[in-house]
């Protein structure tokens, strides 16, 4: 056990500090600026509705929602009552499937589905941009700098603290505040957003202006499925949703509301 | 020309202050803009230091051109289309409802906006969800008066994109157009669930109840006139000095005093008392509010130069109640 009130005193190596500690954070912020530009250049843009129908079967959901959300604010009663009776019954009879006819089927598998492979394929590409960097990172790290202790942080710090700082070194004895090389891999994955925000600039600046002409209405390329979901399904949840919803109206009364705090803030009436 | 100016354009926020000083006023600085464009794409330095090419510029320019249009600067307008094609393509689907509003605006006669729909129509027939194409062929049809077709051609889109707040203000303006205030409500009210916030469309709406009350004298006008009160009331709610909104609430209330008089005598409830006075205190407040507004907006009339003929019509109906009671 470590005496309490003396301090540990380990011999290092200028050196360490100089061919460990500055490569790593130099690896790491480089990696991650390759990271960024890589993902760009392998991003591809969800794919909007290309037919009337694709679209319709995509928009019909939102506009359930919309009611849902934006009714009280707006609709009185019976016109409430129209929308939700012809949105439920719609819902139900599947009206704004793409095709009608293939409701209730299952749904095919996402593998064969083009659309949903694409998608599929879209998530692995970023998952693999995360891991494979990661891993070459780590286990060159491990494989030349393991057991390494590069530097010791100018405070104090409780126990607790150990497994964090000093990944890779198996000594119960040293001091908290000495950090390993292992660790310095980690605190640089987790820390360096904000230097990566301020090098590249908000997340996505990059890709940010070829959607800026794509898109003219900012709702129309929205698909709120996801892939290999069933629209019907979510249809029937929709249905249900709206089906249970109590009808009431902030347009009621709002005549005692505006003389109430309009005209008594101007000092009329 | 004349068709650019004589429809309300769909893709419309640009064009939206449709007076037209502003607008010539936009449009006289062309010449800076464009120049200041170039100049920062010719010096390689330059636009490596500031490699970041700032989205507001395309916007700026895209602006600009519907300014120059209104006002005839055609070749300005040219000019911003093409710097607006050299960046996205000439496939880009708003750069291609761009280059067809251009091309609408320089037809001379009807047969040269004939070619242009026949032109839609080949783009639609590859591309079928082409939003920006698809409204510039309803606009030119409205444009051409066939107001029938467009709206056909606009339910049509609306099934297909119906969380699309503009088509559904486009089509209560053609329905209204046509004198059909229900599906004008109707329309209204769909736009303001997908924007509940809209103080204008809050507006739009009880304008749009005030001529339906007015039309259908008999059994719906309480009701209607009703409604009417109570959308101007959410627009003043939601935008304070909306004098759009104080406007119409002033008118919807008078005549709801006008017409009250006699029906309620007949009746006498309670609840139908209380109603009344409390139409009479909107009355009074929003007649106060549209005296404040005028006074105060024609006393700094270099702020609100726009907004001339709104006053003078806010003022006339000031005069008008006020004689009439």
């Amino acid at each position: 056990m470590a005496l309490q009130g003396v301090e540990q005193t380990i011999l290092r190596d200028p050196a360490l500090f100089y061919w460990i500690l500055f490569p790593i954070t130099i690896v790491m912020i480089l990696t991650g600026i390759l990271r960024h530009y890589a993902t760009v250049l392998m991003n591809t843009p969800p794919k909007p509705a290309t037919t009337l129908a694709e679209s319709r079967e995509r928009l019909s959901l939102l506009r359930g929602v919309n009611l849902r959300n934006n009714a009280p604010a707006v609709l009185s009663q019976d016109a409430f009552e129209m929308r939700k009776n012809y949105l439920v019954s719609s819902y139900h009879s599947g009206a704004f499937l793409k095709d009608p006819a293939s409701r209730g089927q299952p749904p095919g598998n996402p593998m064969t589905d083009p659309a949903g492979m694409e998608a599929m394929m879209g998530m692995m590409k970023g998952n693999m941009m995360m891991m494979i960097p990661q891993t070459l990172i780590m286990s060159w790290i491990n494989a030349f700098f393991s057991g390494f202790v590069i530097l010791k942080l100018p405070f104090p710090l409780t126990i607790r603290f150990k497994s964090m700082l000093q990944s890779g070194v198996m000594t119960r004895d040293l001091d908290v505040r000495w950090v390993s090389s292992l660790s310095w891999y980690f605190l640089n994955l987790f820390g360096l957003q904000s230097v990566f925000g301020f090098i590249l600039g908000s997340d996505n600046a990059a890709n940010h202006m070829s959607q800026q002409m794509a898109t003219m209405n900012p709702t129309a390329g929205m698909n709120p499925f996801q892939p290999g979901q069933d629209p019907d399904k979510l249809y029937q949840s929709e249905a249900e949703n709206l089906e249970v919803m109590e009808h009431f109206c902030i347009l009621d009364g709002i005549e005692d509301r505006i003389l109430h705090n309009i005209a008594s803030k101007e000092g009329l009436v | 020309m004349c068709a650019i100016m004589a429809q309300t354009t769909v893709e419309s926020y640009a064009i939206q202050s449709s007076n037209l000083i502003t607008t010539v006023r936009f449009s006289q600085q062309a010449p800076v803009i464009l120049e200041r464009g170039l100049t920062s794409e010719r010096s390689l330095i330059f636009s490596l230091i500031a490699n970041q090419e700032e989205p507001e510029r395309y916007g700026i320019i895209e602006q600009l051109f519907f300014s120059c249009l209104q006002t005839g600067d055609d070749r300005s307008a040219l000019l911003c289309l093409e710097r607006l094609t050299c960046r996205f393509g000439s496939s880009n689907e708003k750069v291609m409802g761009l280059r067809g509003l251009y091309e609408e605006a320089i037809a001379g006669d009807q047969s040269d906006l004939e070619e242009c729909l026949r032109k839609y129509d080949l783009s639609l027939s590859e591309h079928p969800l082409d939003l920006p194409i698809l409204k510039r062929r309803i606009a030119l049809l409205r444009s051409m008066s066939r107001p029938v077709d467009a709206i056909t051609n606009l339910v049509e889109l609306l099934k297909a994109v119906p969380t699309d707040a503009e088509a559904w203000c486009e089509l209560a303006d053609l329905y209204q157009s046509q004198g059909m205030s229900s599906q004008a409500i109707f329309s209204l009210e769909e736009a303001l669930l997908i924007v509940p916030n809209a103080w204008n469309i809050h507006a739009r709406l009880g304008e749009a109840l005030y001529i339906f009350a007015r039309t259908a004298e008999d059994e719906g006008f309480p009701q209607y006139l009703r409604k009417s009160i109570q959308h101007f009331c959410r627009s003043v709610e939601l935008c304070d000095d909306y004098l759009r909104g104080f406007y119409g609430l002033a008118l919807a209330t008078s005549l709801q005093l006008e017409q009250e008089g006699p029906m309620n005598a007949l009746r006498g409830l309670a609840s139908d008392f209380l109603y009344k006075e409390k139409i009479e205190g909107l009355n009074i407040l929003a007649r106060r509010k549209l005296e404040d507004i005028v006074k105060q907006r024609s006393a700094n009339c270099q702020l609100w130069e726009h907004a001339q003929g709104d006053l003078i019509a806010a003022k006339e109906l000031v005069d008008r109640i006020s004689e009439s009671h």
